[in-house]
């Protein structure tokens, strides 16, 4: 067998080529080459055509717009974006914590999102923040948040002549964030379960809520309506409401494998995270 | 079938065939670069690592399409190096090998850790070599080797 494989020198180039053949991207190849590896000494054999995008210097870099808004290119490596203090904190964060720095070395941010593995670690903390996906193709660029983009476990709306170009992310706005990834050891693990919250409270009163659970069903877990038991509480009340939100927010996650340790372990998170709230400490990271 | 072109340990290389290749293979049977080692093929055990534009990757899981005009370093080409040199004699001081599979790999952590930190502590030590799996020595006496290196290599990063 055979493979078929394009190495693009430009954007446009790629744009062409995807076009006229659905050659799939291969950003930094960490989830590609993995899944059709065939062993030590034998090339990969891909049963789609591929291009490679690696080097595409135009979807690479970080800026930041007038009104905060920080764009990320989709070839952007985790490394990069983890050392970036002009990326929201918990983007980074995140983006630290995925594999060993070998991986961040390698690894982009389109990529994690094009893979849509619900184990993923950026979309979480990106859905949380309604970041957007930039799409283009050769004859129009479109833009939709996250989590409209990834459907379920590896499904996405990605159009067959489309590429993820970039990630846009509004400026974040809270008094009290909260960001935990759970896996089986410190380095190169992959998320069992994560979990980012954000609040912010203006005299007293939580105006904003927002949750995003990953890793604990078929695409990273967020409910407007349930987020919306907070909103417009008084914070000194907080503390009475947190057992009912907590169970709506089981309601939200569905979790297949180990139900029981995934469904314990939010509900710990939560609790955690929202009982300190309640104690109105200065703003910032709850750890 | 694609012609790459790179640098490989200091010299410009020529790869032709298919792009899909892993560097890994590339190294090993094309150049017969045998110091780097395949441990899980997943980019998870380290043992694959080299050196691409300065920054430690793991070359089981990159395609050598996506390398071309890029800079690879392997063990070596870090070897024949005053700071390789330094990593070598400091490993074997240390008694940081037994085995020595995941010591190519361990040596190139090593040296993209120095690169950027050529005074790091021991918890630096072991996040940058938290990649790189070894399963005999318990890791301590790589660590302290590595520690050795940068003491005894004061000037060389």
């Amino acid at each position: 067998m055979v493979n078929t494989c394009y190495i693009p020198k430009t954007l446009e180039e790629a744009l062409k080529i995807r076009k006229e053949t659905g050659a799939v991207p291969l950003a930094g190849g960490t989830d590609l080459m993995v899944a059709y590896k065939r062993g030590v000494g034998i090339t990969p054999v891909f049963p789609f055509p591929v291009m490679i995008i690696t080097q595409l210097d135009e979807l690479k870099g970080i800026k930041v717009e007038e009104d905060g808004t920080v764009v990320i290119g989709a070839l952007t490596t985790s490394v990069e974006i983890a050392k970036d203090e002009r990326v929201p904190y918990f983007v980074r964060l995140a983006a630290s914590k995925m594999g060993a720095v070998s991986l961040r070395n390698t690894a982009t941010i389109g990529g994690n999102i094009g893979n849509s593995s619900p184990k993923g670690d950026l979309p979480q903390p990106l859905i949380l923040l309604d970041a957007t996906v930039v799409l283009q193709s050769l004859d129009n660029t479109r833009e939709m948040k996250v989590d409209d983009f990834i459907i379920k476990a590896k499904k996405n709306q990605l159009a067959e002549d489309e590429i993820i170009v970039a990630v846009r992310i509004p400026k974040p706005d809270y008094t009290y964030g909260y960001y935990r990834k759970i896996g089986t050891r410190r380095a190169n693990a992959i998320s069992k379960l994560t979990l980012s919250s954000i609040m912010k409270v203006e005299n007293g009163v939580i105006t904003d809520f927002r949750a995003s659970s990953g890793a604990a069903g078929p695409k990273v877990a967020r409910s407007r309506e349930v987020e919306k038991m907070l909103i417009g509480k008084p914070i000194f009340e907080l503390s009475s409401f947190i057992e009912e939100f907590v169970e709506a927010w089981d309601g939200v996650i569905s979790p297949h494998a180990m139900p029981e340790f995934r469904r314990a372990t939010t509900k710990n998170m939560l609790r955690h995270f929202l009982s300190v709230c309640a104690d109105q400490p200065e703003p910032g990271i709850i750890e | 079938m694609s012609k790459i072109k790179f640098t490989l340990n200091g010299k410009v290389v020529f790869y032709e065939g298919d792009p899909l290749r892993r560097l890994v293979d590339v190294l090993r049977e094309g150049f017969q670069l045998t110091g780097t080692k395949e441990g899980c093929g997943e980019g998870e055990c380290g043992a694959c690592s080299v050196l691409k534009n300065g920054k430690l990757v793991t070359s089981c899981i990159i395609p050598v399409g996506a390398i071309d005009g890029d800079d690879i370093v392997t063990i070596e080409g870090l070897r024949e190096t005053p700071q390789g040199q330094c990593l070598v004699e400091s490993f074997a001081e240390g008694g940081a090998v037994q085995c020595g599979f995941c010591i190519p790999g361990m040596v190139m952590a090593a040296q993209a850790l120095l690169l950027v930190n050529p005074h790091p502590t021991e918890e630096d030590v072991r996040v940058a070599i938290s990649g790189n799996i070894c399963r005999c020595t318990g890791y301590d006496l790589i660590v302290e080797s590595i520690l050795l290196a940068s003491r005894k290599g004061e000037g060389l990063w």
